[in-house]
């Protein structure tokens, strides 16, 4: 509750794991039993204690050149050690190992990945006879290979940050050591290395190389390079203790910009502030005091001396975050900000919601598809659009240009289960990167004029006025003799009808009408408005008017045109035949019209509607060159 | 005649009437214009005056008795006609009611609006954001620099990378700083959408997922701010008084950064399967919006403080109807989508 999830406690032999998930900004100082054991002796009030060190000298010295040659190495600290006896370790020790998930490899090794453990500090041991001419930190050259420990070879380029000597790569810095200066049975001289690299450069490489290793996951999170001296000589005093070996060289620290304590100026009245309670002042400074920050100070403003072992504290709002968990989140009281405003309606999401219930209305089930379509999609629809560099498969490659394949699959995998299936959805796809909202759906059957009936309700309900149909003149998707462009103000808006006979064929599925709107556009002629229209006590009078008009002319401008020509008592026209062929010339074609008209005030005489038709006819002949067939 | 014979005779075949056959015919010959009264009224007439007064006003009180009663035993027979007509048309109410064909919306569908409202009613509006992002909105905007281990955990192996450049965008939190741009504070929102993961997909992981993120910023937004919002969402989501705890949790974004569990609703918090034994469920990611997004977000972090936080919504809402399949909700399958 104060510093992280303890995620299980498993009795292992003797002992006990606990097993607490350290969270990636305490990585740095958190992934260690001391890093643990310190937070644990701030939130128990207990003190912490630290294993004494011991260190032995060897009478001989032995002399190892270490060269940094690289930036990406912070700081390289190493000793040498001789009179090394390498053999099993002792059983507590392979015990902690085992407990932890290490394997026992050898006293020396096991010592390196106790403290390891220990402290979070990575070490490594090298044999010192199979170092040529002292160690060299750099970078690897192109196409320059290692084979690591676990027998394994990598080709590497010259962002892969290298322990080498004169010869060869020893080592992949911060991840893992290299086969040829392995510790074995008859190694007597060992150098031991306790390093910082750039955390940036170790994780990338680790992931690159898909190889992370215990070293590279504690190095990836900015280690306390300040921290490499003391590890170093807690594994010295170790393998002494293991091994009875000496020490035979100085502590060889290349460490060229060292890392000092910095200070934050922390308002206590932020801290307050921004966690919603009052904690005094010498609470704060106790609890930072505690987790090793020092404070001083006066008034309200803290001066804080932050730790090298904690690099994840930079801001003020760092150090208000390690007062409140410390303190106790559970203290805090739950406070309503005030009211200030009402929430503002987003008008997309308005019509998008209006548009879904209207369609439901109308009995459509709302389906969500994937928004990617596969290889064989692209293919078989001819589609084009964006491509992803790491697609999961080749089902899922490409960002769906259309919703209409996947409306066709549904068709086919439900038809063999229901007789009756009318589909929607209402999401984006996409015009390489253009993001367009669609209302895509599908009816089975061939019920053209049933779909646009469902469509005319929509845009009605959605108070889109100005709705057109013209034919399409050639897709390879849809059947170009089955399907109508969708069109306002003369804009192509959408789609509605069949799938091409070809697509069809190929995808064997059930006749079925789709259709795609670009829901975007449509939006913008949504309009929240309606008015009542007059309701007349009087009867309606039906005249039927035909005539032959040019082949070009689209039902909706005869329409428009007979509208146009007309007063307010026409209510209603309504196409009801459309004829070409057999006594008709070849550009020309035959249209039939029920026209209905009505009045509010008065039952209309046949005089006054014949009257109106002849004014009609007369004008139509004019405008559009319509010529009366009797 | 006798009128007193007359009316006995009446009387007698009035009793033995059992339908309206019988009642008309009994009307026609006693009440008739031809019946039996018009009949005596024609003897009447030749009456002396006295006697004709006495005897016409007999008779005359006679016919209006008359008339009531067929009345009356019209009304009768018509109620028991009307019964053996009902009893005869008696429906089996067993008999199943027939299957009526509905529209559906989607489920993730109803569970963004039902996050939304109640957020709206809180003041929060409700916003979309673009799905394809750049890599400075899905992660450097929010304080995820290169090279940052969060950064890496994300873009290598998790973000779909499009060969037009961009990315799809791997949580809603990509459009905090697009918004703090175009509003002003206070700014309460809630992206509500699809994000991608890349994901191998199998029962309970999808390349497709909802989130809804808040994001609210004014001049003294606290923890105790959100610690009441997150607890009201909570409890007008779950529709019954919740409990909820904040513990410390990490996100480049927030600092500090919370987990917030709720007080396992399955067993009051005794520990159960649901909770894992632990009393506790971990519902949602939040904390106090990191100073360097507010300054990405075009404001002063000095002057503005805020908090966020991101609900996945695939999980509740299987939670809530008990689907055991992330990948129905792509399915497109019919027998999943119309059971909502």
């Amino acid at each position: 509750m104060h510093s992280f999830e303890v995620e299980s406690v498993e009795k292992k032999g003797t002992d006990y794991i606990l097993n607490i998930d350290v969270l990636p900004d305490r990585a740095g100082d958190c992934l260690s039993h001391w890093g643990i054991a310190k937070e644990l002796s701030v939130l128990l009030d207990k003190k912490m204690v630290i294993p004494a060190v011991k260190l032995k000298k060897a009478k001989t010295n032995i002399s190892l050149s270490v060269k940094v040659e690289d930036k990406d190495c912070k700081r390289y600290t190493s000793m040498v050690l001789t009179n090394v006896k390498i053999g099993p370790s002792p059983k507590w020790l392979k015990d902690r190992l085992t407990v932890c998930g290490l394997n026992s490899i050898n006293n020396v090794v096991d010592a390196t990945n106790f403290i390891m453990l220990e402290t979070g500090q990575p070490l490594h041991a090298f044999d010192y006879e199979k170092i040529n001419n002292g160690i060299v930190v750099r970078k690897a050259r192109k196409g320059e290979k290692i084979v690591t420990l676990s027998e394994k070879e990598y080709v590497l380029d010259e962002n892969v940050l290298l322990i080498a000597d004169s010869k060869k790569p020893l080592a992949l810095a911060g991840i893992k050591g290299g086969k040829g200066c392995e510790i074995t049975e008859k190694t007597k001289t060992i150098v031991l290395e306790s390093a910082n690299f750039n955390h940036k450069l170790i994780s990338q490489t680790a992931r690159r190389l898909n190889l992370r290793t215990d070293a590279s996951i504690r190095f990836e999170n900015n280690l306390d390079p300040n921290l490499t001296e003391v590890a170093l000589e807690r594994v010295v005093s170790l393998i002494q203790e293991l091994s009875g070996a000496e020490i035979a060289s100085i502590v060889i620290d290349s460490y060229k910009n060292k890392l000092k304590p910095w200070n934050i100026k922390l308002n206590t009245e932020n801290v307050n502030r921004l966690i919603g309670i009052d904690i005094p002042k010498p609470e704060m400074v106790k609890i930072l005091t505690k987790l090793g920050f020092v404070v001083s100070g006066s008034g309200n403003i803290l001066n804080v001396k932050v730790p090298t072992s904690r690099q994840d504290v930079t801001i003020p709002e760092n150090l208000i975050e390690e007062i409140g968990r410390v303190y106790g989140y559970d203290k805090v009281p739950a406070v309503l900000p005030p009211f200030s405003e009402p929430a503002i309606v987003n008008k997309e999401m308005y019509w998008q919601n209006k548009a879904k219930d209207i369609m439901k209305e109308s009995g459509f089930v709302e389906a969500y598809n994937y928004s990617f379509v596969g290889e064989e999609e692209k293919v078989v629809f001819d589609l084009k659009g964006e491509e992803l560099i790491n697609p999961v498969s080749n089902y899922y490659k490409y960002l769906r240009p259309t919703a209409i394949p996947q409306m066709a699959r549904i068709v086919k995998e439900n038809s063999k289960f229901f007789k009756e299936i009318k589909v929607f959805e209402l999401g984006r796809v996409f015009d390489y990167q253009k993001e367009i909202m669609v209302l895509s759906g599908t009816v089975l059957g061939e019920d053209f004029s049933l779909i646009k009936g469902y469509l005319n309700i929509l845009f009605d309900r959605l108070g889109v006025e100005k709705v057109s149909y013209s034919p399409l003149a050639k897709s390879e998707m849809w059947n170009s003799k089955k399907t109508a462009e969708i069109k306002i103000n003369g804009k192509v808006i959408g789609h509605l009808g069949s799938l091409s006979s070809n697509l069809m064929e190929v995808l064997m599925i059930e006749d079925a009408v789709f259709f795609e709107i670009n829901f975007d556009e449509l939006q913008k002629y949504c309009l929240d408005k309606r008015e009542y229209e007059q309701i007349s006590y009087h009867p309606p009078a039906l005249r039927d008017i035909s005539g032959v008009v040019s082949e070009d002319l689209e039902i909706e401008e005869i329409v428009e045109a007979i509208e146009n020509s007309s007063n307010e008592l026409l209510k209603s026209v309504e196409v009801f035949d459309v004829y070409k062929g057999k006594g008709i010339a070849s550009d020309k074609k035959s249209v039939s019209f029920h026209l209905i008209y009505q009045s509010e005030e008065k039952t209309l005489d046949s005089k006054t509607i014949d009257s109106m038709v002849n004014d009609l006819l007369n004008k139509l002949k004019q405008t559009i060159n319509w010529e009366e067939r009797k | 005649m006798d009128f007193s014979e007359l009316k006995n005779n009446a009387e007698k075949e009035l009793e033995k009437i059992v339908d309206s056959k019988e009642l008309k015919e009994f009307s026609d010959k006693y009440l008739g214009k031809k019946g039996e009264i018009r009949k005596f009224f024609s003897f009447v007439k030749d009456l002396a005056l006295e006697e004709k007064k006495i005897l016409g006003k007999e008779i005359n009180e006679f016919s209006a008795v008359l008339e009531e009663k067929i009345v009356e035993i019209e009304k009768e027979l018509k109620k028991a006609e009307r019964e053996k007509k009902e009893e005869g048309e008696k429906i089996d109410i067993a008999i199943p009611g027939k299957v009526i064909e509905t529209g559906h919306l989607h489920p993730m569908t109803q569970m963004m609006r039902e996050v939304g409202r109640i957020f709206e009613l809180m003041g929060f509006t409700i916003v979309e954001g673009p799905e394809i992002e750049d890599e400075w909105h899905n992660f450097d905007s929010l304080n995820i620099p290169e090279g940052h281990p969060a950064r890496d955990a994300l873009s290598l192996g998790k973000t779909f990378y499009l060969k037009g450049g961009n990315l799809l965008r791997t949580q809603t939190s990509s459009a905090q700083v697009r918004y703090m741009k175009k509003m002003k504070p206070p700014i309460r929102i809630i992206v509500l959408g699809r994000v991608y993961r890349y994901e191998t997909t199998d029962a309970s992981h999808e390349i497709n997922f909802y989130q809804a993120e808040g994001l609210y910023i004014t001049e003294d937004a606290s923890v105790a701010n959100l610690k009441a919002v997150l607890q009201k969402f909570l409890e007008l989501f779950f529709k019954r008084k919740v409990e909820i705890r904040l513990r410390p949790s990490y996100f480049p974004f927030t600092e500090p950064s919370f987990e917030i569990d709720m007080l396992c609703t399955v067993c009051n918090g005794k520990g159960c399967s649901a909770c894992k034994r632990t009393g506790w469920v971990e519902i949602l990611g939040a904390g106090m919006v990191h100073p360097n997004v507010i300054k990405n977000g075009g404001l002063d972090p000095k002057k503005y403080k805020g908090f966020a936080f991101g609900i996945g919504l695939d999980r509740p809402t299987m939670m809530k109807h008990k689907i055991n399949d992330i990948r129905l909700f792509h399915s497109g399958n019919l027998k999943f989508l119309k059971q909502f």
